[in-house]
């Protein structure tokens, strides 16, 4: 059994020592919104925070993820309480088929983080490492223009 | 936006509003959510990470299954020898040739033809054989463990070569498809008019869709009957081909189609899911594949690489006189297909003349079929290309060449004179063969019904700035250093859909509680119908939007349809879904006014989820959807608590006679003559899809298209092994996908003007068109840029350096 710290959630998890981090968090956790296309760490789709800093889950083995604090998808805000980078992917149609859209909050919300007042360009450049083959970039960009507005604009 | 949201219906005067919309729906009230940018109605979903794709899809008891692929591009399989693999701990069974039905199934639209599996490998990677185990990697180890014995082949792996007499037979039927012709007028009195002639030899290279979303297929047979659990962006061709290739009644398959991690006509119906199926019939356990992305990439299907050669021919003044072409389609190893192209054909169709031979031949490469606008970011940029050409000659501006070339309403759809439309008919004939009370209303048929590129190459050109940033043919904009800018246009065409293979329903239900939900086929895969379906359903119901859901993927509820392939969702089922929101409004309204009313139904309306009657004040006599449905509670009064609405009571006019959707694209493009780099620094889109349904999720249709076609463009190609055709760049590492930084990080996007007599409150189609165009806008842009040098696509940097003479 392995302690896992994700979303605030202490779990204790059994699993191989080859699995990743996102076959533990889709197939342990049931926090499938962790998405895995390429699982070589071009793709972007598996974006989670470890102690803050974004990193492709299918690359990480989850036992290196033990004493480390997780973020996920899940844990950033729920459907009666979404964060406002998820309200602003919604307003903005910040996304089509969203097998893309976990990765691209995750990578933006520690852009946010870090960042609290990006112009546009600190925005594409700060979701480069994201891969959206539908095309949204233009309105994913535009959506967390639009986070960072609200957010800033919160007492 | 305002003239969306103000748009009243029917606009102006439209003779054949009846048609579609059956009796009248709003009875000229502004449109309601029509028009309207409503959130997308999965967004919720989406961006909380909820969405459940097929990778997500699972079973108690599963089995886990691998498929075994040929080493080899063509290859018999002389001996299979599963016993080592059986006998390994948690395989449960391996199925082989000699397990598979002996029949033949077809994707849609000629996309594959072939068995499920034949003891014969047509590519590298084909399917051969497939294990089922307790656990995935059981599995993998099992497939090494199956032992076969080859009778390795001859293979040919480029298409003119296979067309020879004498090439490797790759296929039974023969390697090469009968020519797709269209032919109109006379190809030699054109020649005779014009001035000159030009003439182009291009050779296209193969796209791959690369979807994200990488597919899964669960299957569970109970007794005789099979369900499948797969993401597909068409429920119902699943379904079909599950029936052909096992040869059970449709009614005994259920496929619930689930959402696709985007597919571009990369999940449609694929070989992996009737192994699936297989898989699950022997081992009498439901059975799970999952895809791998590399796998993705290389065994289930590519654009075409194609060969296109072409003339054109053109008057002093710049008007096109003629056009022919012949072209060549690699179909790989089990693609069927023959008939790209008639989008362009219809395009440029003002040429008095033209002669179109399309030839689909397969090789010993991966399967390929139908990519987004197909036939367009290939054979239409040839014409494209060759237009441009006659446009230099001419010395006339591109945008101009265009607005005097393409086709406008009313004028003929040359797609008439090719085989699929009226083989040997005239138009009289074709008419006198369809009942008159289907035809009335119909538009003219092969006359354009609405829509073209005149108001969005105008207004696109004025809001672009095109005539302060067009220098002339061959001149740059700028120069600075090594960096050359200058600007290009490009326009695309498609179909609003396809007939051919089978006729399109949908069914609307009113619930017991006032909610309503659409039941229609069309898939999930991004191109959000979850949205703008429902916002046409929740239109002509005169139910609240919110108060409207939907089924796109259950073959079980909905009825047969294409899905969304060939830009079929919103003219057609579109089209279906409004037909069947009408029917269930009429009885609604036959139901209040007889037993609420005393009114006949024509007198009522239904507003807001109220009925009332027409006109009347909405503070007056009303009843809600829910009371008319439910305060009688006997079936003496004939009344139901539930209604549903059938599309059958409208028959839908053949999309191919009619429609078409149109885009162009306006770039600037910067070119580093030192490393061939090319940079798109700005992009501006024109789409013409009639009635816009919901801006925002049509906007980024278009955007999407506009990265679609830019990446093949400029990036994106598959490399194929020499020797033995397999695909050598099958990971995201060395296929080139654009990212945030390759592209403008805004893009400005402006609707043309046009209401369509057929589609639904107007609407045409729009997701093929807008990839249609940037390939055409960026090859001209750089031309310009490069003083008068053309580069074939995809303009990698090698192939720009090369075409200056650097390398």
């Amino acid at each position: 059994m392995t302690r896992l710290d994700v979303n605030g959630h202490v779990y204790e998890v059994e699993f191989a020592d080859h699995d990743s981090l996102a076959d533990v968090l889709q197939e342990r956790l049931y926090l499938y919104g962790t998405r895995v296309s390429c699982a070589e760490g071009e793709c972007g789709c598996c974006t989670v925070l470890v102690d803050g800093v974004p990193a492709t889950a299918c690359l990480i083995v989850a036992r290196q993820a033990e004493g480390r604090s997780i973020s996920t998808i899940e844990g950033l805000g729920s459907p009666d309480n979404l964060h406002p980078i998820q309200q602003a992917f919604i307003d903005e149609h910040g996304f089509q088929c969203a097998y893309c859209t976990s990765g691209f909050i995750m990578s933006a919300k520690h852009l946010l983080d870090h960042n609290p007042n990006p112009t546009r360009e600190e925005v594409a450049e700060g979701l480069s490492g994201n891969l959206c083959r539908c095309g949204a970039y233009p309105y994913i960009i535009q959506a967390v223009l639009t986070a960072a507005e609200r957010i800033g604009r919160e007492p | 936006m305002t003239a969306e949201l103000t748009r009243t219906y029917p606009p102006g005067d439209h003779a054949a509003d009846t048609l579609a919309a059956g009796p009248e729906v709003t009875g000229g009230q502004p449109l309601v959510i029509v028009g309207r940018d409503v959130p997308a109605k999965d967004a919720v979903e989406k961006v909380t990470g909820a969405l459940k794709y097929a990778v997500n899809f699972g079973l108690p008891g599963m089995l886990y299954g691998k498929i075994v692929r040929s080493p080899h591009p063509h290859a018999r399989v002389l001996r299979i020898d599963t016993t080592k693999a059986e006998a390994l701990p948690g395989v449960v069974a391996v199925v082989t040739h000699h397990d598979a039905p002996g029949l033949i199934w077809e994707n849609a639209w000629f996309n594959y033809r072939g068995h499920i599996l034949d003891g014969t490998a047509r590519f590298v990677g084909d399917d051969v054989a497939a294990v089922a185990a307790t656990d995935p990697f059981i599995a993998e180890q099992a497939v090494e463990l199956v032992e076969i014995e080859w009778d390795v082949m001859d293979a040919v792996f480029d298409a003119e070569q296979a067309r020879r007499p004498g090439a490797p037979e790759i296929r039974e039927e023969g390697n090469e498809r009968p020519a797709y012709q269209v032919h109109w007028g006379d190809v030699a009195s054109g020649e005779q008019d014009a001035d000159f002639i030009v003439e182009c030899d291009i050779h296209f290279e193969s796209q791959q869709a690369a979807p994200m979303g990488r597919n899964a297929c669960v299957a569970e047979w109970t007794g005789d009957r099979v369900c499948v659990w797969t993401s597909s962006q068409t429920p119902s061709e699943v379904r079909d081909s599950i029936h052909e290739a096992f040869g059970i009644p449709l009614s005994k398959i259920r496929v619930q189609a689930l959402p696709v991690g985007c597919s571009f006509g990369n999940w449609w119906v694929a070989n992996f899911m009737l192994i699936t199926v297989l898989l699950a019939k022997k081992c009498r356990r439901p059975v799970k594949i999952e895809l791998s992305n590399h796998e993705s990439m290389v065994t289930v299907k590519r654009r075409h690489n194609e060969h296109s050669r072409g003339r054109m021919g053109c008057t002093a003044d710049g008007r096109l006189t003629m056009v022919e072409f012949d072209h060549v389609i690699d179909n790989g190893g089990y693609g069927f297909k023959d008939d790209v192209g008639f989008f362009c054909v219809d395009l440029w169709g003002r040429a008095k003349n033209g002669n179109f031979a399309i030839h689909g031949v397969n090789t010993n490469r991966l399967t390929a079929g139908c990519m987004r606008a197909v036939g367009d970011v290939t054979l239409g940029s040839a014409v494209e290309r060759l237009a441009d050409e006659c446009a230099i000659r001419a010395g006339v501006d591109p945008v101009e060449f265009r607005l005097r070339n393409q086709i406008r309403p009313g004028e003929e759809l040359r797609m008439q004179h090719s085989r699929h439309a009226m083989p040997n008919q005239s138009v009289e004939d074709y008419l006198a063969g369809i009942p008159e009370s289907m035809r009335a209303g119909w538009p003219v048929p092969f006359r354009l019904s609405s829509g073209s590129t005149e108001d969005i190459l105008t207004r696109g050109a004025e809001a672009f700035g095109w005539r302060q940033r067009w220098r002339g043919w061959g001149v740059p904009l700028s120069t600075d250093g090594p960096l050359r800018r200058a600007v290009g246009v490009g326009t695309g065409a498609h179909v609003c859909g396809v007939e051919f293979e089978g006729n399109t329903s949908a069914v609307v239900r009113i619930n017991p509680d006032g909610s309503a939900k659409v039941y229609c086929a069309a898939g999930r895969q991004g191109q959000g119908s979850e949205t703008t379906l429902t916002q046409v359903a929740a239109e002509a119901l005169g139910i609240p939007f919110e108060r409207v859901d939907y089924e796109l993927g259950d073959t079980d509820a909905c009825p047969w349809s294409h899905g969304s392939l060939a830009s079929n969702t919103m003219y057609r089922i579109g089209f279906a879904v409004k037909a069947a929101a009408m029917d269930a409004r009429a009885q609604l309204l036959e139901i209040a006014g007889r037993e609420f009313f005393d009114l006949p139904a024509a007198e009522l309306t239904v507003d807001r989820g109220m009925v009332r009657r027409a006109g009347a004040d909405p503070e007056g006599l009303s009843f809600t959807v829910e009371d008319v449905l439910n305060v009688f509670r006997s079936d003496t009064l004939g009344q139901a608590s539930s209604i549903t609405g059938r599309s059958s009571a409208v028959p839908m006019p053949p999309a191919t006679t009619f429609a078409r959707h149109f885009a162009c694209a306006f770039v600037e493009v910067e070119v580093d003559v030192e490393t061939g780099a090319i940079r798109v620094i700005d992009y501006l889109a024109g789409q013409d899809s009639g009635t816009v349904v919901n801006p925002k999720v049509l906007k980024n249709q278009v955007v999407g298209g506009a990265l679609c076609g830019s990446g093949f463009a400029l990036s994106e190609h598959l490399v194929f092994d020499e020797v033995n055709g397999a695909i050598k760049n099958g990971n995201w590492m060395d296929y080139k996908l654009l990212r945030t930084l390759d592209f403008p990080r805004e893009i400005q996007v402006i609707f043309g003007d046009s209401y369509d007599p057929v589609g639904p409150f107007g609407a045409r189609a729009a997701g093929e068109a807008p990839a249609a165009a940037p390939g055409p806008a960026i090859s001209q842009a750089v031309y310009n840029a490069l003083g008068g040098i053309w580069v074939d696509m995809p303009m990698t940097p090698e192939r720009v350096l090369t075409a200056i003479g650097r390398i």
